[in-house]
Order: C-alpha cells, then sequence, then structure tokens
C-alpha cells in the first residue's frame, strides 16, 4: 500500500507559528515527516553585527516575545564573560527571580495553548486567566507585562523596592494554591490522558543522540538542567530539584513543565526572602575587549546558546544564538513517526515550539518555495528507527 | 467519567458566580503600576545637547535636530520600542516615564514629538 | 572516565588523548574551555570528548574570518560538566570539511544552516536542500558572509 502525503502548514489552525511539515500517512499513521521552517526569517544574526552592543541588548530581546528575559540574559552574561565583569550580588537575585517569572508565564501560556489543543478551552481559559496574575507582577518589577527590557550589560535596568517585593510574593502563594488545581488537572483528568499518555514516544536514547534540549529530554528521564548544572545568575546558591518524569511521552512533558512551575516558584519567593543589598549594575564599557564567549541558559524550551566573537570595538563580530526548538525539531520528528494524525498537534506543542525564535538567520525577501524533497527521511531512517 | 469532571465542576460554579474576568477596556481601564514604561517625557531645560540618546537607541527613533543653534532630541513615537535605554543613557536625567499608553494615532506625522526647547518655546512635556 | 573537574585538570586530560593535535587550548571562563584544531581532526577530538561525557552539540557557529572560515563544533560534556569549543579553520576558497553527524546525530541541522548561510560544504551531511533559506535563493550567495550586505545598506 503506497503512502499518501499530507501538508501541514505554513498557516493552519492546529500550529500557532508558521512552519511546514508534511506527513506521509499510511492510512491514520503517520510513516514519515519532513518538516521545513524558515517562514519568520528576520535576519538577527546579520543585524547584530551592524549595531551595537548596547543596542543589540535589545534586539536580541525580540527574537521571541514569550521568552524575552532569557534571550537578553544569555546575551548580556555572555558579553560580560568576554570582557571579564562580574555582575553585583543583587543583580544576580533580580535576574533569577525576573528570569523565574519568564519561565512561569511561558509554561502556563503552552499549558493552556495545549489544553485548546485538546479541545479543553476551560482549562485553556483558566490558565490564561491565572497567567495575568503573573504579567501584574512581571509590568510592576519591570515596567511591562512582556518585553521586559531589565537585563542590561552589567546588571539589571532597575530596582525592586518593599511593596514590589510584597506584592509578588502574595501572587505567588495565590498561584502555587491554583497550580495545585492545575496539577491534579493533568495529572488525573480523562481528556488529558486519553489526548496525552502514550503520545509522541521519545526514547532516551533516542532523545540524546538527537541532542533534545529542556522539559523534552526531561521527559524522557534525562536529569539534566543547566541551572543546576553549569549555574548562572544566583541558581548556584538557590536550592531547587530538577525535574523528570520517565514515561516519555506527551503526557511526562507536560507534567514537567507543570512541576517546573511549582520549582519556579520556589526559588522566586527564595530570591526575594534573600535578597543582598548593595548596587543593581556594575561599569560596563562601550567598547569590548577582544576574545569569544560562550554563553548558556536554560530558557523555558530549553538550552539556550550565545557565541558570541569580538575583535575589539563597540560591535560584535560574530553573534550566534542557537533557540531550543531548533534542538528539538528532530525529536519531535521522532516522536510523530510512527503515531496516528490526531497526535501530531499534541506531540508538535508538546516541544513547546517557538519557531520565531528558531527562524532567526538570515535577511530573506521572503518567498515561499513551491518545491520542496523528502531529504529528511533519509536521515530519519538512518538514525531513528535503528535506535 | 474519571476523577477530573467532578473536580472542575465547583471551579466552573466558583467561575459563574463571580463577574467576568474580562476588564471591559475602554470602559473599565485600569491605572498602570508605578514605572510603568509608557510614553517618554522630556524635560528640555536639563538637556546639554550631547546627542548620546540619539547614538543609543536600539530603534533609532530619536534623531538630534536644529532648533535655535543648537541640537535637540526629536523622538520617532512609531519607531520607539520603549525600552528606555535613552533614559539610562542621558547623563542629565533629561528623559522620564509616564503612565500614557494610548499612543495610537491617525498620522504618522502626529506620532513625533519634536523639541520645544526651553529659549523658544517652554519644557516639552 | 573524569568525573567533575576543573578547566585546567580538564584540558590536561584532553591533551593526554589527543597530544600534539591540539594546537591551542584556552579557558574561555568557568566550564568554558576552547581547543583548535586542524581541520582533519575535529572528528578525532570529538571521539576523544565522548570519552568525558561529550555527547551533546550544543550548536555549530561558522564565522567568517576573512581568507578563512572558522568552524566551532560546541560540545558539552555530561559528565565532567564541561562545554568544549573545538575551534577549526577551512579556506574560503575551498569550503569543505567532513561532517561530524555520524558521530552526533543531532548535528545535522546546524551543519545544514551553515551550508545554508555561509556555503561550507560539509561531506556526508545526510540532509539535502535548503533548511532556513527559500528554494528559490540564489546558489553561492551566502548571507553571513561579510561581503553580503542587505538592501538597504547598499
Amino acid at each position: 500500500m503506497g503512502t499518501a502525503d499530507l501538508i501541514i502548514g505554513p498557516q493552519h489552525p492546529a500550529l500557532h507559528e508558521p512552519e511546514r511539515f508534511v506527513l506521509k500517512l499510511d492510512g491514520e499513521y503517520v510513516v514519515d515527516v519532513v518538516p521545513r521552517i524558515g517562514y519568520v526569517h528576520r535576519g538577527i544574526e546579520k543585524a547584530a553585527e551592524l549595531r551595537t552592543y548596547i543596542q543589540d541588548t535589545y534586539l536580541v530581546e525580540r527574537i521571541c516575545g514569550i521568552c524575552n528575559v532569557s534571550h537578553s540574559l544569555v546575551y548580556v552574561q555572555t558579553v560580560e564573560s568576554l570582557q571579564g565583569t562580574e555582575v553585583p550580588p543583587r543583580a544576580a537575585y533580580l535576574r533569577a527571580v525576573v528570569h523565574e517569572l519568564n519561565r512561569v508565564h511561558s509554561h502556563l501560556l503552552l499549558l493552556g495553548v495545549v489544553g485548546e489543543l485538546f479541545g479543553f478551552d476551560t482549562l485553556f481559559m483558566y490558565l490564561w486567566r491565572d497567567r495575568e496574575l503573573v504579567m501584574d507582577v512581571v509590568e510592576s518589577i519591570t515596567g511591562n507585562r512582556l518585553i521586559s527590557a531589565f537585563n542590561v550589560l552589567g546588571g539589571v535596568a532597575r530596582d525592586v523596592d518593599q511593596s514590589q517585593v510584597k506584592e509578588a510574593k502574595k501572587a505567588m502563594e495565590y498561584l502555587r494554591g491554583r497550580m495545585k488545581f492545575y496539577k491534579k488537572a493533568f495529572a488525573e483528568d480523562p481528556t488529558v490522558e486519553k489526548r496525552s499518555k502514550g503520545v509522541g514516544i521519545l526514547k532516551p536514547s533516542s532523545a540524546l543522540d538527537l541532542c533534545a534540549v529542556g522539559p523534552v529530554i526531561r521527559g524522557s528521564g534525562i536529569k539534566t538542567d543547566i541551572r543546576a548544572d553549569d549555574p548562572y545568575a544566583a541558581y548556584g546558591e538557590i536550592p531547587f530539584n530538577v525535574i523528570t518524569y520517565d514515561t516519555n511521552d506527551s503526557w511526562a512533558r507536560f507534567m514537567v513543565r507543570v512541576d517546573e512551575i511549582f520549582e519556579a516558584i520556589g526559588i522566586i519567593e527564595y530570591a526575594l526572602d534573600h535578597l543582598p543589598e548593595g548596587p543593581i549594575r556594575a561599569r560596563f564599557p562601550r567598547r569590548v575587549r577582544e576574545g569569544e564567549a560562550v554563553g548558556r541558559v536554560e530558557a523555558p524550551r530549553g538550552e539556550l546558546v550565545d557565541h558570541i566573537i569580538s575583535k575589539g570595538g563597540d560591535k560584535p563580530y560574530r553573534f550566534k544564538c542557537r533557540t531550543p526548538t531548533l534542538a528539538n525539531i528532530l525529536a519531535a520528528c521522532e516522536m510523530i513517526r510512527g503515531g496516528q494524525i490526531a497526535d501530531v498537534p499534541v506531540s508538535l506543542s508538546s516541544i513547546d515550539p517557538c519557531f520565531a525564535c528558531e527562524d532567526r538567520l538570515a535577511i530573506i525577501d521572503v518567498s515561499k518555495g513551491e518545491r520542496y524533497s523528502a531529504r529528511l527521511r533519509d536521515l530519519m531512517a538512518k538514525y531513528g528507527a535503528s535506535r | 467519567m474519571g476523577l477530573g469532571l467532578p473536580k472542575f465542576i465547583p471551579e466552573a460554579l466558583r467561575a459563574v458566580a463571580k463577574r467576568p474576568f474580562t476588564l471591559m477596556y475602554p470602559f473599565e481601564r485600569r491605572e498602570p503600576p508605578e514605572g510603568f514604561r509608557g510614553r517618554q517625557v522630556f524635560d528640555l531645560s536639563k538637556c546639554i545637547n550631547c546627542g548620546i540618546c540619539a547614538m543609543d537607541c536600539p530603534a533609532f527613533a530619536i534623531e538630534m535636530v536644529e532648533v535655535g543653534g543648537k541640537r535637540w532630541p526629536k523622538l520617532y513615537m512609531d519607531r520607539c520600542v520603549f525600552c528606555y535605554q535613552c533614559a539610562a543613557s542621558c547623563p542629565k536625567n533629561v528623559i522620564s516615564s509616564s503612565k500614557l499608553y494610548e499612543l495610537a494615532g491617525t498620522s504618522r506625522s502626529k506620532l513625533v514629538m519634536a523639541p520645544e526647547p526651553p529659549a523658544v518655546g517652554g519644557d516639552r512635556a | 572516565m573524569r568525573a567533575e573537574g576543573s578547566e585546567g585538570s580538564f584540558i590536561e586530560g584532553l591533551r593526554s588523548e589527543l597530544g600534539d593535535r591540539i594546537l591551542e587550548a584556552r579557558v574561555l571562563g568557568p566550564r568554558r574551555v576552547a581547543i583548535s584544531v586542524k581541520p582533519g581532526d575535529h572528528r578525532i577530538a570529538m571521539e576523544a570528548l565522548k570519552k568525558f561525557g561529550g555527547s551533546h552539540m550544543s550548536t555549530i557557529t561558522g564565522t567568517d574570518m576573512g581568507e578563512a572560515i572558522e568552524i566551532s563544533y560546541h560540545v558539552w560534556c555530561y559528565q565532567a560538566k564541561m562545554e568544549v569549543s573545538i575551534r577549526t579553520g577551512i579556506p574560503k576558497s575551498s569550503p569543505i570539511i567532513e561532517t561530524v553527524s555520524d558521530l552526533i546525530p543531532g548535528s545535522v541541522l546546524y551543519e545544514a544552516e551553515a551550508r545554508d548561510l555561509l556555503g561550507i560544504e560539509f561531506k556526508g551531511l545526510p540532509y539535502e536542500g535548503r533548511l532556513v533559506l527559500p528554494e528559490d535563493w540564489p546558489e553561492g550567495v551566502c548571507p553571513l558572509r561579510k561581503d553580503w550586505k542587505p538592501d538597504w545598506l547598499k
């Protein structure tokens, strides 16, 4: 029996960002999948070379709105490591607080989106209603709901006072109570169970070979988290747990995120309780010395890597950013193969795809290609099925 | 059936009993918090015409224009991303934030804050 | 097998594995090490890293350095908890290098991206065609090379 091709995208109600997947179907089952990315290229790596380090701080935030704190954090950390500047301890703690707030809002967003994909709109609406609380806290601390502009070269842009700390802790306590309800919903609700348990299996060996990152690899039982293994900001001093689940399916990846929200709430409360006194910003020169540096942070979706090469001067020579969704695409294809079509949206959303993050490479006059070939099939056949 | 459905029922009933969570904008407006990054306010009496704000703006939204023999900052609000790097870079604290966020206009020429320096007219606020 | 150690002793451990193949080794910061090798030796270096748990390819950076194109493979070693950047340079006039996607399958997309944007040819890369550029992007035009300028800059 031959296979039929089903094209999903670039515009499709089941996908939230433009990408194209060509599914090769045998009846209801997906035999193979060919992804195509590149629809939202904006030329950020090239653009970063044309702007100064100060201007680039705000350019990299706009790689992705949802995880903008992670992008600006890894950028400023990399440039600071290049220059050899240490940030003051208070700034390190504040960076951790806002970073975790970003993680909470991002995970809540994804869990809501996943609820919508299940057809469980009530869960979606309730999750996003409670997410508004986090947006209010971020607005009070950074001045804006989403794009925070909080991390600057040398420290953070603004300080927090007692009333903001109190407001944040009150919100976190309320949110923890709400999360207990949502954890029960995700762990025990029959709709969620039927749509996500056993769906999108990713074996630990495949996850390691395909270099998956973030909740995707932690949902396959591998205990790795940059905040614990390669600490940055204040994470070396804040106790928290690395969450793993070992059922290797989409349900595990969602539960990892639910539990990470609990951990994030704990980290925020600890950091706000232990905020050291002192300045929030160290002096940082306009011209950065020659050298190169590699920075990594644990963005909500996984490992976010920056590599900056400087030849002296006020503009970077090379800015390279690898976002977590690019690392998870091969894992996503592996998850979809062998499953049913109806499971494709759930599996795809379980990697928390952020294609805006992913396609930030060259400047393009965008024109969508009409011709593609099934080349990834060879890769999948070689590395996917045999493992 | 499962355990999930009964748990959602009291939750749903609670939500129905309370008023809707949606804010009926524009009839109801929320006051933004202190430190909200709304539209900029320039106190040009302190400005020393150095042009650092224009140099550091990531969106290239500030242009130094000549008024009365000196250069003053002109802000293009349709380019501005409200990051406030200009305020951070300014050595004299000329730029501060306000809570104005309803900045939509019907023509691009209205979305410009042209400088009115002290010698010419007054402070631009 | 090496457990967690400082950057200096990690470099010592690498030198005992690779000897003269390491042309230069630098510590970039806590848990960051960079080594330079010749283009053919990058595969050997990557195999040596596997002994330290180096199986996660973080990313692959290609940079136009004028006469040469420099390629950096950033590998995270799970056991040693160290990020190692293996650096090698190939001439821009003939940018050909062997793939590492058989050693670490997850590096396929990073090599495809470097091929699209810098024109590097990875021998043996199983991914053909464009990854991030449109299909009708002209051949041989590499946006990340220093001589390519966007339209608004011309």
